[in-house]
């Protein structure tokens, strides 16, 4: 059984379907996504968005696998010009007149082969303040379910 | 040959293995027992893991025992940490959207007036 690296859960005090629409709707994803080119929720449509922190930007390339509609969109999430692919999975769960959404990003670990800016040496600034808080929840996160 | 910490814990029983070993050095044989799977496939998650530098094995009279190195692990959780920045801000920015929304509808999409209660 895989475990989930990266999972995050919000409850937003909106209904499934305006939920939904932020998160497939153009004009709303870039109200606070990314301002995409189009953006149709279809298995097999591709998108991308340049994407990053500070000085470094990245074409972000994803082309979506699932979509439920009010339920669950998952799109691959890769970096043109490196290897290793990861996937998104919004989940929404109506509850009374809020959703929650459950946020799953699979894949993280393939990443940082080959990309300079994920070298070991960039880990090393921020780690030490970083291993205190994260390790524990970090472990506790990938122990395999029994 | 790619051997860093984050090809150690791509693979679930090598997960399972650190899990196990973090919480008490063993030798391969009793580590051996807690998997369904042969002892040489073990034997091979453990020499990835030596090689990955998060087990130590250490020569105790005849036995040899393994023993969890969980440094590496902090280079995984500064990776995973800028995901988890990343998409914490985005979802303040759907949740703050989605209010502000709530206060100015959209005029041009059919909107309910009334609250609901």
């Amino acid at each position: 059984m895989s475990n989930q690296p990266f999972v995050i859960e919000r409850i937003f005090d909106a209904p499934v379907e305006r939920v939904w629409k932020a998160l497939t709707d153009k004009e709303q994803m870039k109200q606070w996504y990314f301002d995409l080119a189009e953006f149709k929720p279809e298995p097999g449509f591709e998108f991308s968005f340049e994407g990053g922190k500070d000085d470094r930007s990245y074409l972000h390339l994803c082309k979506i696998t699932d979509v439920i509609p009010l339920k669950k969109l998952r799109y691959s999430w890769r970096y043109q010009g490196y290897d290793g692919i990861s996937f998104v999975t919004f989940e929404l769960f109506g509850e009374g007149s809020k959703t929650r959404l459950i946020l799953t990003h699979e894949g993280l670990e393939t990443f940082p082969y080959n990309n300079p800016d994920f070298a070991k040496e960039n880990f090393a600034q921020g780690w030490s303040h970083i291993i205190g808080i994260s390790l524990k929840e970090f472990l506790e996160n990938t122990a395999v379910k029994k | 040959m790619r051997r860093d910490v984050f090809q150690a814990i791509a693979d679930p029983t090598r997960r399972e293995i650190i899990n196990i070993i973090a919480q008490q050095s063993l030798n391969l044989n009793a580590l051996a027992e807690n998997f369904d799977v042969s002892r040489p496939a073990i034997s091979r998650h453990i020499k990835i893991l030596t090689e990955c530098g998060l087990i130590v094995i250490r020569q105790k009279g005849r036995e040899r025992y393994c023993e969890a190195n969980l440094k590496p692990l902090g280079e995984v959780s500064y990776w995973i940490e800028q995901y988890r920045v990343f998409w914490t801000s985005k979802l303040d920015a759907l949740e703050s959207f989605l209010n502000k929304e709530m206060i100015f509808p959209d005029k041009r999409t059919p909107s309910k007036k009334l609250k609901r209660k």
